[in-house]
């Protein structure tokens, strides 16, 4: 992140494909013009060397020609290029190059053409040296004080310093504890080595220590005796940064200031002659290279930092004085004088591009890409906006954002049910105790117009039924072409389900030219299942403790005709009983009267009425139907089963009871259990060791209490599955019961299912009982009040389970009375006083939001 | 890179090393291992550990994450911290309570605050994701919004994706077999160790070996290598032992002064809920390194979250004054200003992190509301066009349209707004805020019923806001639902305990139950 960019003055890039690292950049006078002027040396690790000369680029087509005053190609990779005195007898600056296996010195001399591009200039070797190992990195100075020449020493990739004194080879010497090689300078002022070991420590040797009482010589003879960590070398100071370096170079601008500049992988240190730390500077980048190189006011040192994320920074001692921009990730950074401008910052990168640049503020261009926007034509805008806004306004009157589908589906999902059930069972798993478990199979069809994608099937039947895969997933469909699936309904849980229709759910996405996602549909489907699936004919029995009694308004059927697939026809002619046994429930018997137009049901179990009930109006709206027959009417006379309807619903609260019980008694234990962990783990973490006063004991029988708990919860939550299904199916049978007695209409019916049966899944949080009287005691205060004092009650916000079901009793009871009476179901607006404002809708949908956002609420 | 000539290959991995190619470095170092599988000559010896060290480097560096930015609290951690020294603190020595005492700076009528009860800050950090719930029933019943999704179960949790996602990338498995190793040789060997030791920490994330490792070395170092100490420190950390961790650190600190080590040790402080002492630390550090831009931004952050606003922006301006182009401070700054009325100086602030270079979302979102404030009405539109376009996800564009809502509001287009915050429902269902404008909408429409409903959901999704209870009660209040009016007011006035409506409304509430 930086505001400005570094200037470009002059740039090339070098080379092809050719690889550069730290040492391979050097910036002198080399070929002694005694000008002044800086020269780039550039050499690479291909072998190539190359020397620049930038100058200012003119108006035409720069200069690049004139500017590289020399390239070779040597034979070995360049690994570092420094100039320096390095030749004996002459204070002139030479050229020293660092190869893996050798290090040659050059002198570079240059002739002077009559034009510019006439110069000439030449590379003469002036010696080298074989180097016994394989070498890494030099430096270079006045090692022990000698006065005008430079004398260099290499490290090796093994950890030997080899010095050198101009032509001859002076020693050799291993450091110790080394690894792999860290960067490597001299002070002059001190006399002394700088590097950075593996053991992350910055360590610093004085030459005479290294050169002192040493066998250097017989060191080469002993090398094959292989002795791995080297004499005994103390070093002078040893300082632990705990990082590894990239770079370290030894600084002294005047008398008063020396320090030594370490840029490690995540600090950058000023360290003092005796290795103590003068600052630090924590970098929260990675940086790249770096260059302490001059101070500007007293005290002060201002350095160079290069990161990898193209920048290039200037600190003052460790405040930020500058950041700037560069088109690369700068390896090695050096500062030269050129013709007309001095201090110009030449950057090499590892890929041979080269910089000379300077500081302005030439902002970073950063160019924010344009926004897709159109021409605005104002008219068509306006016609666009008018068009969108009716389009809105047309949406919120229908209440919700939902986009209107069209009229066809672009998918058709159809289901038929088999008439037969399985020759096989299909069923596994199931928890009814029977010897065969009826299946049936059911067909599914799917055919699209459109190429559709991402198509899965879902299929849903009511607990405790269950199918055999209830999940297809087809990726893309073809128009026109037809896929089918199939699948097994059985029984699985033990208990007769409350409901014997299934449905299925299809989504797929209609991917179009601007949405290629697509845009997501569903389409459903619902299928009835045969009664046969949950039960089968037994021998009627006579004796039963619930009874119903249906009215019809025409003559009595057979009831072979309206059951033939449980009766036998062969038998009888004329069946008046008949025996059922659903499956994992009780005998139910129906009975038809001989004389009168009335039909009996009866059972042990008052909600395992409730499908023989329904299937037996079903069948008789179906039989009286194809008679041609249009004025069938049932109806039940009988006294409500409100006593029995109660006690059914009496259990399930027992049983959501003790589920809460179970449920509190859990999270109790759990607590404790944390508890006891908490005081074990400080047990545990004490240096003096305690002891434990058997905390483990009883932390391993909480932990078997838990899990105990834990198995009778979920025992319990199963219990009340099956409860609620018991409960839906009685009342199932209750609304239905209402239903015939009152001779309510369709939509009364659909208000009075709404009111009893509004959860599809029972839960701790939001239960039956509590939803149900809520709006049972709001149809009681709105459509069924008896004054309007009633209606001012107004409503409790927040839903709980309540203490006992007598307030829920009481309601029903008093709904009945009042459906009796002649009260009329209705949502309208003229029943409620404070309603009056809302539509019908709107109130659902209040209601719809109300429960979502208390089960929001349960939830925390 | 193709080069005609044949480098030394060990030193052809150390320079790609010194790159940063660590993908080349890591390939050039099993070629070399590859070669030369165990110690048959006696030369190889050290070529192999050189090259296995420096393997192991290059496979650490590419997963390394600077241990003091890992900072994500977990409930194992919080439920089973037996270091808080009082249940309930003082005021002003914790980072628990803040609604317990006096707002320092813009209050929460005027700048948000977190579900913990703190401002909203200006940039985010990873702690400023999370909050600190007290208990384990808390903590799993905290609303689970889409974007404060629920509290990491453990700290280690997410360490140990990172590292099995790295190990997944090596077919032969991993590079070194920590079951196999013996650490006690390599613990006597400190050039091998430390190495050794960030790949087990970092790369592995095995922190119990690491641990075993760092107490073999320290040992071996008799106990004079402060490195040592701050990894044994770190591993510490990990397992959540701060109070032995702090010991390491401090010991740490004895043989070195290193602006890492402050930094850990106030970590330390922080997580034992001890800012007044990681301050205090601080302080020493900066004595020790003055200006040290990291220690700075470590002060303001501890500031800012104990709601001392007024000190936290005089840290992020040293903090600048060192170091011009810190994005963290320059946004801090900017958003307190914001929040203090001032969002012309805001919008400068803003506009300096374009130039610099930073583009997301986020920023044109901020830019297009100061210049709303700041009353530059051409700006709006194109930021928050802009802003649009930008965001990555449905989360932010559902902030920007909330934001649009807001300005829509402002100049009076209720239709607008009623869009924009339906909009920014549609983009996240669990916008707390907006459900509460929307609600405000309703209000106006005298869609009671509707407003309630929304208020409601408002309430259940962000219980830390005063807002939602505060309208629920006056609604209440207004169709004459008393007992709802002043339950919610209670709320309200727990939320935000200085807000003067609430405490009207409390009190007429009281009155009339009175004269009932």
């Amino acid at each position: 992140m930086s505001l400005f960019k570094a200037r470009d003055w002059w740039s090339t890039t070098l080379g092809e494909n050719e690889e550069f690292d730290q040492g391979c950049l050097c910036v002198a006078d080399v070929d002694n013009s005694g000008t002044g002027h800086d020269k780039i040396i550039v050499g690479s690790y291909s072998g190539f060397l190359r020397i620049v000369s930038p100058h200012p680029p003119k108006a035409s087509e720069g200069g690049q020609v004139e500017d590289l005053l020399l390239e070779v190609q040597l034979r070995d990779p360049v690994l570092q290029v420094e100039v320096g005195k390095f030749v004996s007898g002459t204070e002139l600056l030479h050229l020293a190059i660092l190869h893996p296996r050798k290090l040659c010195v050059y002198s570079i001399s240059g002739t002077l053409g009559n034009v510019e591009h006439g110069n000439q200039y030449q590379i003469k070797l002036m010696y080298e040296h074989n180097l016994q190992k394989s070498a890494c990195n030099m430096t270079y100075g006045p090692f022990g004080g000698v006065k005008g020449r430079d004398l260099i020493c290499i490290q090796s990739m093994d950890g030997m310093l080899m010095f050198f004194e101009q032509e001859s080879y002076a020693f050799g010497r291993y450091l110790p504890g080394f690894l792999l090689p860290g960067p490597l300078s001299y002070s002059s002022r001190t006399d002394s080595f700088v590097t950075v070991s593996s053991c992350r420590q910055v360590e610093s040797y004085k030459y005479q220590v290294l050169a002192v009482a040493t066998d250097a010589d017989t060191r080469k003879e002993t090398e094959q005796q292989k002795i791995a960590s080297g004499k005994k070398l103390v070093a002078d100071w040893i300082l632990n940064i705990g990082e590894q370096a990239l770079d370290i170079r030894v600084v002294t601008f005047n008398q008063t200031s020396f320090s030594v500049f370490v840029l490690g992988e995540r600090n950058f240190f000023c360290l003092k002659e005796n290795g103590q730390i003068r600052f630090m500077k924590k970098l929260d980048y990675n940086p790249s290279g770096f260059l302490p190189y001059g101070s500007v006011s007293e005290g002060t040192i201002n350095t160079l930092v290069g990161n990898h994320n193209n920048m290039l920074l200037v600190y003052q001692d460790v405040t930020l004085r500058w950041a700037a921009q560069l088109p690369h990730i700068p390896v090695a950074v050096k500062v030269a004088n050129f013709q007309d401008l001095k201090g110009v910052i030449v950057t090499l990168s590892d890929s041979g591009q080269l910089q000379c640049s300077y500081f302005g503020t030439d902002p970073s261009l950063f160019q924010a890409p344009k926004v897709e926007s159109r021409d605005v034509n104002y008219e068509e805008l306006d016609v666009e906006m008018k068009e969108l806004q009716r389009i809105i306004k047309e949406a919120s009157k229908s209440q919700d954002m939902l986009l209107k589908l069209d009229k066809e589906d672009d998918l058709t999902l159809a289901a038929s049910v088999s008439t037969d059930l399985d020759s096989e069972s299909q069923a596994f798993e199931s928890e009814v105790e029977c010897e065969i478990i009826p299946s049936v199979t059911v067909k599914f069809c799917i055919r699209s117009r459109l190429n559709v994608k991402k198509t899965v099937l879902s299929i849903n039947v009511p607990f405790p039924l269950a199918v055999t895969q209830d999940h297809f997933i087809f990726d893309s469909l073809d128009p026109g072409i037809k896929k089918t699936a199939n699948v097994s309904v059985f029984l699985k849980g033990n208990c007769p389900p409350a409901d014997i229709e299934g449905s299925a759910v299809i989504s797929y996405c209609t991917p179009t030219e601007l949405n290629p996602e697509g845009v997501p549909r569903v389409v459903q489907c619902k299928f009835q299942l045969p009664l046969k699936l949950v039960c089968f004919p037994v021998q009627p029995s006579k004796a039963a403790n619930h009874k119903l009694t249906i009215d019809t308004n025409k003559p009595p059927v057979n009831l072979g005709n309206l059951f033939p697939d449980f009766v036998n026809q062969v038998e009888d002619d004329n069946v008046n009983v008949l025996g059922l046994q659903l499956l994992a429930g009780r005998k139910v018997t129906l009975l038809a009267s001989k004389t009168s137009q009335r039909y009996r049901i009866q059972s042990e179990q008052f909600e395992d009425l409730w499908l023989i009930t329904r299937e037996l109006i079903l069948r008789f709206e179906e039989y009286f139907q194809k008679q041609g027959i249009k004025d069938f009417t049932c109806s039940f006379s009988g006294p409500m089963p409100l006593q029995e309807y109660f006690e059914i619903i009496e259990q399930h609260f027992q049983l959501r009871f003790n589920v809460e019980k179970y449920d509190s008694l859990l999270s109790e234990r759990a607590v404790q259990f944390r508890a006891i962990q908490r005081l074990l783990l400080t047990r545990f973490k004490d240096k003096t060791p305690a002891p434990l006063q058997n905390l483990d004991t009883l932390l391993d029988g909480t932990y078997r209490q838990v899990i105990g708990l834990a198995d009778a919860a979920e025992e319990g939550q199963q219990n009340l599955s099956r409860g609620f299904t018991r409960l839906k199916s009685a009342t199932h049978l209750f609304v239905m019961l209402i239903g015939l007695r009152q001779k309510l209409s369709k939509d009364q019916m659909a208000i009075l299912e709404g009111t009893f049966l509004p959860l599809f899944q029972d839960g701790q949080e939001l239960g039956w009982e509590e939803s149900v009287d809520a709006a049972v005691s709001h149809l009681l205060r709105t459509c069924l009040s008896k004054s309007s004092k009633e209606q001012a009650l107004n409503l409790n916000s927040q839903l709980n389970i309540p203490k006992d079901t007598s307030r829920l009793k009481k309601h029903i009871t008093l709904l009945c009375d009042r459906l009796a009476k002649g009260g009329r179901l209705s949502l309208s607006a003229d029943a409620g006083g404070q309603q009056a404002m809302l539509m019908p809708g709107v109130n659902e949908q209040a209601d719809e939001e109300d429960r979502q956002e208390r089960n929001d609420q349960n939830q925390q | 890179m193709g080069t005609g000539l044949e480098m030394e290959p060990l030193l052809q991995a150390w320079s790609y090393f010194r790159r940063r190619k660590f993908e080349h470095c890591s390939q050039a170092c099993s070629r070399i291992l590859e070669k030369e599988p165990c110690d048959q000559e006696p030369g190889s010896e050290h070529l192999t550990q050189a090259a296995w060290s420096l393997k192991t480097r290059a496979l650490t560096e590419m997963v390394y994450v600077d241990e003091i930015e890992v900072d994500q609290e977990g409930i194992a951690e919080m439920l089973l911290d037996e270091n808080s020294i009082a249940q309930v603190a003082r005021p002003g020595t914790s980072l628990k309570l803040t609604t317990a005492k006096k707002f320092d700076g813009p209050s929460p009528a005027v700048r948000p605050v977190t579900q913990s009860g703190r401002p909203i800050t200006g940039f985010v950090r990873p702690s400023t994701q999370s909050g600190r719930p007290g208990t384990m029933e808390q903590a799993i019943k905290t609303p689970r919004t889409a974007n404060t999704a629920r509290p990491i179960t453990s700290a280690s949790g997410r360490s140990v994706r990172l590292g099995t996602a790295s190990m997944l990338t090596h077919p032969g498995g991993a590079f070194i077999n920590l079951s196999r190793l013996n650490l006690a040789k390599y613990a006597v060997r400190p050039q091998l160790a430390k190495t050794l030791f960030e790949y087990i920490f970092h790369h592995e994330n095995d922190v119990k070996n690491a641990l075993d490792l760092a107490a073999l070395a320290t040992e071996h170092a008799q106990f004079k290598d402060w490195w040592w100490k701050v990894q044994l420190g770190k591993c510490y950390y990990r397992l959540g032992l701060y109070r032995e961790a702090e010991k390491q650190f401090k010991s740490a600190l004895t043989h070195q002064d290193m602006v890492d080590i402050f930094l850990y040790m106030g970590k330390v402080y922080i997580r034992m809920d001890q800012p007044l002492t990681a301050l205090g630390l601080f302080k020493q550090g900066l004595d020790r390194f003055p200006k040290e831009v990291s220690v700075l931004c470590a002060v303001a952050r501890i500031h800012e979250e104990m709601n001392d606003m007024k000190s936290a922006s005089e840290y992020y301006k040293e903090v600048l004054k060192q170091d011009s182009s810190n994005v963290e401070a320059i946004a801090c700054i900017g958003s307190n200003h914001f929040y203090t009325d001032q969002p012309e100086i805001a919008l400068r602030f803003y506009r300096r992190l374009l130039q610099m270079g930073v583009y997301n979302c986020q920023l044109f979102n901020n830019l297009g509301l100061c210049c709303f404030y700041a009353q530059q009405y051409d700006m709006i539109l194109t930021s928050f066009e802009r802003a649009l376009s930008l965001a990555e996800n449905e989360y932010e564009a559902a902030e920007v349209w909330y934001n649009l809502g807001h300005v829509a509001v402002g100049i009076g287009d209720l239709t607008l707004a009623y869009q924009c915050f339906k909009l920014t429902l549609a983009n996240n269902n669990d916008h707390a805020e907006a459900y509460n404008n929307l609600a405000v909408l309703e209000m106006r429409k005298n869609h009671v019923e509707q407003a309630r409903a929304l208020l409601q959901t408002a309430a259940a999704l962000a219980p830390h806001m005063y807002e939602p209870h505060f309208n629920f009660a006056s609604l209440s209040d207004k169709i004459g639902d008393l007992q709802s009016s002043y339950i919610a007011a209670q709320k309200s006035e727990t939320a935000f305990p200085d807000h003067v409506e609430s405490q009207r409304l409390i009190q007429e509430l009281r009155q009339h139950f009175a004269t009932i």
